[in-house]
């Protein structure tokens, strides 16, 4: 980074480089999370989910260009693909899971945390080493300006721009097509969608693998943009930040958005700071996020009424 | 005139006005087993095209498996269902649907975080994918424009008011044109005022030659009011069918019960001397949403009465009970007893010998996987014999359950049963006999206590009551049955709107002025 | 209380989470094959270096101590209802607290300096490490009582908050090892000053298992008789079952609520001080070494009861203390242990669907007594 040069102005703009940056992994996974919520379920497990889409997406970016001969332009897009599909894999199990009588979907999601993660470390041990292909980003700064800082705070990734115009499109699809009306029916009132003869298990099943696919594609984000490289510690645990976003975001995808945004620019403190020479506290503004999360549950749960736009059948999440 | 080939396609314009006459009805010894227990025994229906065909039955009598059996939600054993006298399958609320026979439900069925239109719009069986709402609202204006009630289309439905709420739903089966409509238990959570409007209106229709109805009530009333003609089942039975204005309220009544029963005498015992127990000061509390239930009421319940508070559910009652059981906070106002604050802490239960009947006792008075004995010393475990000191002696435990069980006659295969695992009269005894087998209770709160109960339980909860009432308790008794309320009750007062709408001693409560206070005038 | 009737339940309880372990073992094997591994060498290896001679089940025993008063962090709020998996940060909030007070006691001082150093105070061991297990107790039981007290007066999800809880405790504690309270002596990691040796838990006798042990085993048999045998007990598992019931009988569900976490919070925070005082001898990153995570699932396949943790406890332990062997001998990655332990987790929930529907374990129908005398027409 650039910050040297800009001194102090190198705090925001870092901060807002890590905003466009950060904030993509929170926008997918909130919006996976969302569309699951919406069908009455909570998949805390996308923690795991996010840590299965970034090792598959980095090891088949890796494979692809190194053993399957693939152009380095195209694996990691293959990456992409594969890291959806692992999601996808990973919400089947929770959706057929947290679907059996007497079986809590919350334990579930501990379960998926624990298996997933267990899974992407054990088959993404031989990838920690090698360097993989990364996705391409769009170079937006040089547009605008010729200052080298704000250049590369502008780079931006065709997948962010895709999580973009994903959360309007998912609202038009809750508000303006039969299948997004039958999925909020089902979230909000299973009777009433049992009576249209709508299958409540084949809703939640397809809109649980459906938000996992899109938390497989936040996971690629993370190992194949930013950070981009494959290591445990990958996720910082949006996963479950996640979680407490759609409740944040009023369970509105419009809203998810803005909450990634923040999120996102709430995690580039503590490196900002850095970059400025700022060390002290450094632990501690890293875990802003997580005080954030808290701080905002704490402000917007209340023990005297339910939150207005929550699930009807979502039970557990809010008291 | 479009025939009934249009009725299919999908977006045409319902028009009330193009319906054609609705097809005849016929359901042959049908037959229904749940595992061992017979559900339906070889009953038959005859449902004639514009007719007004009132099911009746006690609870449990299979009024609801028949009618679910019509609608193709469980598949009958044996029999069949024959529209214009020919079989066939139904195998789905679809099927249904297309032979034009359409089910409004005892519990609402819409979506309540959505608006009207959106639920109107999804209720239909098509499959267009996008929706294009101009279009949409269009058809929906016009269709409203037609209908016999209206309802404001963009209001979502958790804000409309409980009969709003059911007039969407019949609107629901007259925008799918369905011509044979359905109706299970539809004015249970109307006022009388509402109830008549909305089967006045549905009678029109039928009159009109453009629907038929099935309807399944409770209330003679209605039957006589607005019926053709009846069929009553009697214990999975067919018991019989006849013409309304051919039969007297007490020949159906018979049909439904098998035999005449007197009504139980009322016995109650003056007491000359009386005592506050109960006052409620200006008592205010939210309900979940944290909408405000209770404005602010006023009340004093004394030793050795029973007050009654009847209501349409939904106008506070519930919330008001919560309070008082100690499992909702008041936001304002205070809850007296026995002349001290009292904010149902179990020192300040134990010390006022306060004890409650709520509503739905397994969820509201139960643990169910916790054993019968457990259940039964919820309000004894920390005193002694039950406890010495902080250690449970188990031994007095299952004494006291035993004794509990024999008195109160809840069969249960063993003191250690779960109490979920008890069929609902069981659970609810289970109840009673912690609450009322207590050497001194001072207050009784009592919400719907006989809901869903057969008349032997009734009888028995009933004398319980007033046993206690003329042992000089303060009793609360909290119900939407307003006959048990006429009854039992010393004082009636109304809830309405989350204020009381009406007070009368009972000896000069006035019927109609109940129900217009009920209503909300 | 023991009837005819409850053998039945007693057997479905053992025999349901012993036949999911198995099957676990079995899909486990299936993963191994497919990873190339014959599943008969794992589980031969896995059984030698857990429990195949008395110095690996020390082994064993010595990673199940901090299990069992983990687990209980997971397995007594969930008595009340409760799923808090707060564990690992309750462990590390107690194991910072326990050096602070270790340091002190011994030094004078957080960060002592040469001169301090050399001198290692009069105060006997045993008044340093009872100082310390209670400097443990207490934080780690107020960090989940935080998050028990936001359930009861914000409902706040007590799972979310409680994970998030996890995230800030390891933050707060880089951050007082990376500066306030760091040992300038140690490069390697950032670390706090060292316990002196005298202060450090004895190891029980001819063993290398420290006496965290014995307070694991303890801890759990008192907690086993505080939920089944007291009144306290009796009323968090009526609240835990359903709080409108509890509500009406007048229990005290928010005190009951910030009880059992604190509670359960020291438990884990007494595991802290265990693995300072005797494994570690001060407080680094190793400490976050996955007892939190590993004692929710240990919560989970023991049913949340405090006996069962135990052995549970002893179970996982020794599948974890294999993790070593498997990677040297069979070149598996160190997460092998993970991917098992996630399978074990998700085969448990899953026979969680199969209570009461085993005809075996049923109660028979006893035949109804004659309806009530108040009966006049239509039987019940």
């Amino acid at each position: 980074m650039a910050a040297e040069t800009l001194g102090w102005w190198g705090v925001p703009l870092g901060i807002l480089a890590g905003t466009l940056r950060g904030s993509a992994p929170f926008l997918f996974v909130s919006l996976g999370e969302c569309l699951t919520e919406k069908s009455g379920k909570i998949n805390l497990g996308l923690e795991g989910t996010l840590l299965m889409g970034a090792m598959s997406a980095y090891a088949i970016s890796y494979l692809g260009s190194e053993k399957w001969g693939m152009t380095p332009a195209a694996s990691p897009w293959l990456g992409v693909l594969v890291a959806g599909i692992a999601g996808m894999a990973m919400g089947f199990i929770h959706a057929w899971l947290s679907q059996q009588p007497k079986v809590n979907d919350i334990a579930v999601g501990i379960a998926m945390i624990i298996f997933g993660s267990g899974v992407a470390f054990f088959l993404g041990k031989p990838f920690i080493q090698p360097q993989a292909p990364q996705l391409p980003s769009i170079e937006l700064g040089q547009l605008f300006s010729g200052l080298p800082a704000l250049q590369s705070a502008l780079k931006i990734s065709p997948l962010f721009l895709i999580g973009l115009a994903l959360a309007p499109l998912m609202n038009w699809f809750f508000n303006s097509t039969r299948p997004g009306l039958f999925v909020r029916a089902v979230g909000d009132s299973p009777d009433a969608a049992l009576a249209m003869g709508v299958s409540i298990k084949k809703v939640r099943m397809l809109c649980i693998i459906a938000g996992s696919f899109l938390a497989g594609i936040g996971g690629a984000y993370l190992s194949l943009v930013y950070p981009g490289s494959w290591t445990e510690r990958i996720s910082s645990g949006q996963g479950l930040m996640a979680v407490a976003l759609v409740i944040f975001a009023r369970w509105n995808p419009i809203q998810c958005l803005w909450a990634s945004l923040f999120f996102g620019g709430a995690q580039s403190i503590g490196p900002a700071l850095q970059a400025v020479g700022i060390d002290q506290g450094y632990y501690l503004f890293n875990a802003a996020p997580y005080f954030l999360t808290l701080l905002i549950m704490i402000l917007t749960c209340s023990p005297k009424k339910t939150l207005s736009g929550a699930p009807g059948a979502l039970g557990t999440i809010s008291g | 005139m479009t025939d009934v080939a249009s009725q299919t396609e999908p977006n045409t314009l319902p028009d009330l006005h193009t319906i054609t006459a609705p097809p005849e009805l016929e359901v042959v010894n049908m037959t229904k087993r749940f595992g061992s227990l017979v559900a339906l025994d070889n009953v038959s229906l005859h449902l004639k095209p514009a007719t007004f065909h009132a099911l009746l039955g006690e609870n449990g009598a299979g009024k609801s498996t028949l009618v679910k059996c019509i609608m193709g939600f469980y598949k009958p054993d044996h029999g069949d269902v024959l529209i214009n006298k020919h079989a066939q399958a139904i195998a789905s609320p679809r099927d249904a649907h297309k032979y034009g026979i359409g089910m409004v439900y005892q519990h609402f069925t819409s979506v309540p975080a959505m608006t009207v239109a959106e639920n109107l719009v999804l209720s239909r069986f098509d499959s267009q994918t996008v929706i294009n709402w101009k279009q949409e609202l269009d058809h929906l204006n016009a269709f409203m424009a037609n209908a016999p009630f209206k309802v404001p289309v963009e209001t979502p439905v958790g804000q409309l008011a409980a009969g709003e709420k059911q007039k969407l739903e019949i609107l629901k089966q007259l925008y799918l044109k369905s011509k044979i409509l359905i109706l299970d238990e539809p004015t249970s959570v109307l006022t009388p005022a509402e109830a008549d409007e909305v089967l006045g209106l549905i009678r029109e229709q039928v009159t009109d030659g453009k629907l038929s109805v099935l309807i399944i009530s409770h209330k003679f009333r209605e039957v006589t009011s607005f019926c053709d003609e009846i069929t009553v089942l009697r214990k999975g039975k067919y018991a019989g069918t006849g013409v309304v204005k051919d039969l007297s309220v007490a020949q159906m009544a018979e049909m439904m019960m098998g035999e005449k029963r007197e009504p139980q005498k009322v016995e109650k015992t003056p007491h000359p001397e009386v005592v506050p127990v109960l006052e409620l000061k200006d008592l205010h509390a939210n309900k979940d949403n944290g909408v405000e239930a209770v404005h602010g009421v006023n009340l004093t319940v004394h030793s050795g009465e029973i007050v009654g508070i009847a209501g349409i559910s939904g106008n506070g009652q519930r919330e008001l009970v919560e309070v008082l059981a100690g499992q909702r906070s008041l936001t304002g106002g205070q809850v007296v007893v026995n002349g001290k604050p009292y904010f149902a802490t179990r020192k300040e239960i134990d010390n006022n010998h306060v004890f409650v009947l709520p509503e739905e006792p397994l969820k509201n008075a139960c643990v169910a996987h916790m054993s019968v004995a457990e259940n039964l010393a919820l309000r004894t475990f920390d005193k002694p014999p039950q406890a010495k000191g902080a250690m449970l002696i188990f031994k007095a435990i299952r004494d006291m359950a035993t004794n509990l069980i024999n008195t109160f006659k809840i069969k249960t295969p063993s003191p250690e049963t779960p109490v979920g695992n008890l069929s609902g009269g069981n659970v609810q005894r289970t109840v009673l006999a912690r609450e009322l087998s207590s050497e001194k209770i001072n207050l009784l709160i009592a919400a719907n206590p006989c809901f869903g109960l057969d008349f032997a339980m009734v009888d028995y909860i009933h004398s319980q009551i007033l046993n206690a009432r003329n042992r000089g308790v303060a009793v609360l008794l909290v119900s939407e049955d307003l006959d048990e309320l006429l009854k039992l009750s010393d004082r009636i007062l109304v809830i309405s709107g989350g204020t009381f709408a009406y007070e009368s001693p009972i000896e000069t409560a006035d019927f109609a002025a109940i129900g217009h206070a009920m209503a909300g005038h | 209380m023991f009837s005819s009737t409850n053998w039945r339940k007693t057997a479905e309880a053992i025999a349901i989470p012993v036949g999911a372990l198995l099957f676990s073992l079995v899909l486990f094997g299936l993963f191994c094959a497919l990873c190339g591994k014959n599943p008969l060498a794992v589980y031969g290896l896995i059984y030698k270096s857990a429990f195949g001679n008395w110095r690996a089940f020390q082994g064993t025993l010595l990673r199940s101590a901090p299990l069992m008063l983990t687990a209980l962090c997971t397995a007594l709020p969930a008595r009340l209802g409760l799923m808090i998996i707060g564990n690992e940060g309750a462990l590390v909030m107690g194991g910072l607290a326990s050096i602070i007070v270790g340091l002190t006691l011994s030094f004078g001082s957080v960060t002592p300096n040469a001169a301090q150093l050399q001198q290692v105070s009069g105060i006997p061991s045993f008044v340093v490490l009872a100082g310390m297990a209670i400097a443990g107790i207490i934080a780690g039981g107020v960090w989940i009582a935080i998050v028990g007290a936001l359930r009861h007066y914000r409902a706040v999800n007590e799972t979310i908050s409680s994970l998030l809880m996890n995230y800030i405790a390891i933050a707060i504690m880089n951050q007082l090892v990376g500066g306030p309270i760091k040992d300038p002596g140690e490069t390697i990691k950032a670390s706090s000053f060292a316990l002196p040796e005298v202060n450090r838990l004895a190891n029980l006798p001819a063993t290398r298992i420290h006496f965290g042990l014995l307070y694991g085993i303890i801890v759990c048999i008192l907690a086993y008789i505080l939920i089944q045998h007291t009144t306290f007990g009796f009323a968090a598992r009526t609240a835990g079952g359903n709080v409108k019931a509890a509500r009406i009988a007048g229990l005290p569900v928010g005190k009951l609520t910030i009880i059992i976490c604190f509670l359960a919070g020291s438990c884990a925070g007494l595991a802290g001080m265990a693995e300072v005082a005797a494994v570690h001898g001060r407080v680094n990153e190793s400490l976050v070494a996955g007892y939190g995570y590993t004692g929710i699932l240990v919560a989970f396949v023991a049913r949340y009861n405090p006996i069962a943790c135990t052995l549970v406890a002893i179970l996982l332990g020794g599948i974890i203390s294999s993790g070593g062997a498997l990677q040297r001998n069979l070149e598996m990655p160190d997460a092998t242990v993970l991917v098992f332990q996630g399978l074990v987790f998700l085969v448990i929930l899953y026979s969680d669907s199969l209570y009461g529907r085993f005809k075996i374990f049923k109660e028979p129908v006893i035949t109804a007594p004659p309806p009530p005398s108040t009966s006049t027409t239509v039987p019940v």
